[in-house]
């Protein structure tokens, strides 16, 4: 029952706090509270109705024996210290998350996965902006266009001529480019479901020592326009050049769908 | 009413529905209501039941505590823990909270089957042959529509109310595949193309199938099942106090959530290890081979243990790196075996069977992805 309780306080106050979509996708949040709450009110059923240990008053000879004749018999010692230590580890695990859930501060997923996750591996049929959309698109919508739909217009096509007089607008936070100094990635990651599978997408910008004024997992606003990747041994034959970059807060819903 | 088997003796019969034990001296259930005439436990003189008021006092507190602790934890500030470590416990707790609705939703059912669904409800209308059975019980899910993980309580509260445990297994296997939210995100995301649909539609009920008929022919269906669950099964229902069904509802809460939540929450923790471990580039890179996209993308399935409803738009970006059988083999993979499915399952069966589970599943998954590789 603890452990339903530690689930349910912690749920229901991510959900109150707004950061249970820093877990989950958007469209589960209704779903996910109604049941947290229905666990909670069985918890409370549990409390004031479950027959308490003394009330069991197995009198009854006949189902002793039935339940004596399935009870396991004793192990062997090998078995009982094998299984000793398997219980001690899970109950370790147990109590590890258990304080994680209610004690540690929530949090995004960090540029440690999105680099483990290789940015953009696998944007090649995201959701987001068609290059055939984009180009019937006036200039307003532009502006509005995320970090996925940049990504996956970049990964559509490369040939800069599209590009030739449009504006990024995007806010994410940075991902060093890995086979490159002086191109970092403006990143978020994109959710189906859960955390768990997030990918990460992201537009190349190219700035030269950008070490020097950002960390890795800074959120930043960048603004600017496209031009052939300087560079000519990375991935990104295009990138941004930013005309302004400003850092900003983290933002309350830092995952796109 | 069929009057169920006699329970009770550790060795089960051939496989007939193991009804529950009603034997209190011989009388029979009425629905499980509190107190058929001579079915109340004589206790002699009135019994005067303990208070529950500190019982009610400690739960209190303790929520209290939990949320004290939780309110005044935004002071820790961020950046507590290193990246890695941090994005482990993020992933953990994602897993958590994603799934515990769905477990939930399981419990709930599995009580309404248990507790409030009349004694014979299933075995009225099931058919008779053991083939044509499992074949029906394929199809409960349409009717049962929860994730894979809610599955779990829910296949136990049908072996409790009278499935065989082979029935239970084709229950578990085909319900997160053959249902209706399955099947529509399923098709959104892939329509007809490539036969993934069909692949997984008709991979999942043969298999459901496959692994009901193998285990029906196990002499021994008792030894299947995990001790403790072997044991619940042994107790008779309705063990009365007087408090009728609302009573043994929340009683059954109790068990299954104290069976299920340390497994979540291990089977939680594996899956974030696993996936902050192993950059996931390795698997990527496996693609476009026929046999190695297959093998990838069922790794990839084991790990990632996603709830089958939307397993289909978390696949849909690879599906052009990957080859089709890769998809497909995922997509039937998936749903049945995964981290936080085996340590759900390991709360009623054995880990043998598990064991020999996934490698049948595994090996019928890789074969049906191969052939639509071959077919593609």
């Amino acid at each position: 029952m603890l452990l339903t309780l530690v689930v349910g306080v912690s749920t229901l106050w991510l959900a109150a706090t707004g950061q249970l979509i820093l877990y989950i996708h958007p469209r589960y949040v209704v779903f996910t509270v109604v049941m947290i709450a229905i666990g909670m009110v069985l918890s409370l059923g549990v409390l004031a109705l479950a027959p308490m240990r003394d009330e069991h008053d197995h009198d009854d000879p006949d189902e002793e024996a039935r339940v004596a004749s399935v009870r396991p018999r004793r192990p062997r010692r090998g078995r009982v210290a094998a299984r000793g230590t398997a219980v001690v580890a899970g109950a370790t695990v147990t109590v590890a998350v258990a304080v994680a859930l209610v004690a540690l501060p929530p949090a995004t997923l960090t540029s440690a996965t999105a680099g483990q996750r290789d940015v953009n591996s696998s944007t090649a049929a995201l959701k987001g902006t068609s290059v055939v959309d984009a180009e019937a698109a006036s200039s307003d919508a532009y502006a509005s266009f995320s970090v996925l739909d940049w990504a996956g217009l970049l990964r559509q096509t490369s040939d800069l001529a599209f590009y030739e007089g449009k504006t990024a607008d995007v806010t994410g936070f940075v991902v060093p480019a890995g086979d490159e100094e002086d191109v970092f990635y403006v990143s978020r990651f994109v959710i189906t479901c859960c955390a768990v599978d997030a990918q990460p997408v992201g537009v190349p910008v190219q700035l030269d020592d950008w070490r020097s004024e950002l960390q890795p997992d800074e959120w930043v606003t960048v603004s600017g326009g496209f031009r052939t990747n300087p560079s000519s041994t990375s991935s990104d034959p295009v990138a941004v050049v930013p005309d302004s970059l400003e850092k900003v807060g983290q933002p309350s819903d830092p995952y796109l769908y | 009413m069929s009057s169920p088997l006699p329970r009770g003796s550790a060795t089960a019969d051939l496989d007939r529905p193991h009804g529950h034990g009603a034997d209190h001296g011989g009388h029979d259930h009425e629905g499980g209501s509190g107190g058929g005439p001579g079915h109340r436990h004589d206790h002699g003189t009135a019994r005067r039941r303990p208070s529950r008021a500190p019982l009610l006092v400690a739960g209190a507190l303790v929520a209290a505590v939990l949320v004290a602790v939780r309110l005044a934890s935004p002071a820790i500030g961020p950046g507590l823990l290193p990246d890695t470590l941090q994005d482990f416990v993020t992933l953990t707790i994602s897993v958590i909270v994603e799934s515990m609705p769905f477990v939930l939703l399981g419990i709930v059912l599995s009580i309404v089957v248990q507790v409030w669904l009349p004694q014979a409800f299933f075995t009225s209308w099931l058919p008779r042959q053991p083939l044509l059975r499992r074949a029906v019980i394929s199809f409960l899910g349409m009717f049962l529509p929860v994730c894979e993980c809610g599955n779990v309580p829910l296949a136990r509260g049908l072996v409790l109310k009278g499935f065989t445990v082979s029935e239970s297994m084709t229950f578990l296997l085909a319900a997160p595949i053959l249902n209706p939210i399955t099947i529509i995100t399923t098709h959104q995301a892939f329509g007809w193309s490539d036969g993934i649909l069909v692949a997984r539609l008709a991979g999942g009920f043969l298999i459901a199938n496959l692994i009901g008929w193998l285990y029906s022919r196990h002499p021994d269906p008792e030894s299947l099942l995990t001790k403790s669950f072997a044991a619940e099964c042994a107790l008779p229902t309705g063990h009365e106090h007087g408090g009728g069904r609302l009573r043994e509802s929340v009683e059954l809460f109790r068990r299954e959530m104290a069976t299920m939540m340390p497994a979540l929450f291990i089977g939680a923790a594996i899956a974030g290890g696993i996936q902050t471990a192993v950059p996931r580039s390795v698997l990527v890179t496996l693609g476009t081979n026929p046999v190695w996209s297959v093998l990838a993308m069922m790794v990839l399935a084991f790990v990632i243990s996603l709830c089958s409803n939307v397993d289909a738009f978390f696949v849909l970006p690879f599906a052009t790196t990957f080859m089709p059988g890769g998809i497909a083999a995922f997509l039937v993979f998936g749903p049945i075996i995964d981290v936080k499915m085996l340590a759900l399952l390991r709360t009623t069966y054995r880990p043998r069977v598990l064991a020999q589970l996934t490698l049948v599943v595994a090996l019928t998954s890789a074969a049906i992805g191969l052939v639509v590789n071959f077919l593609a």
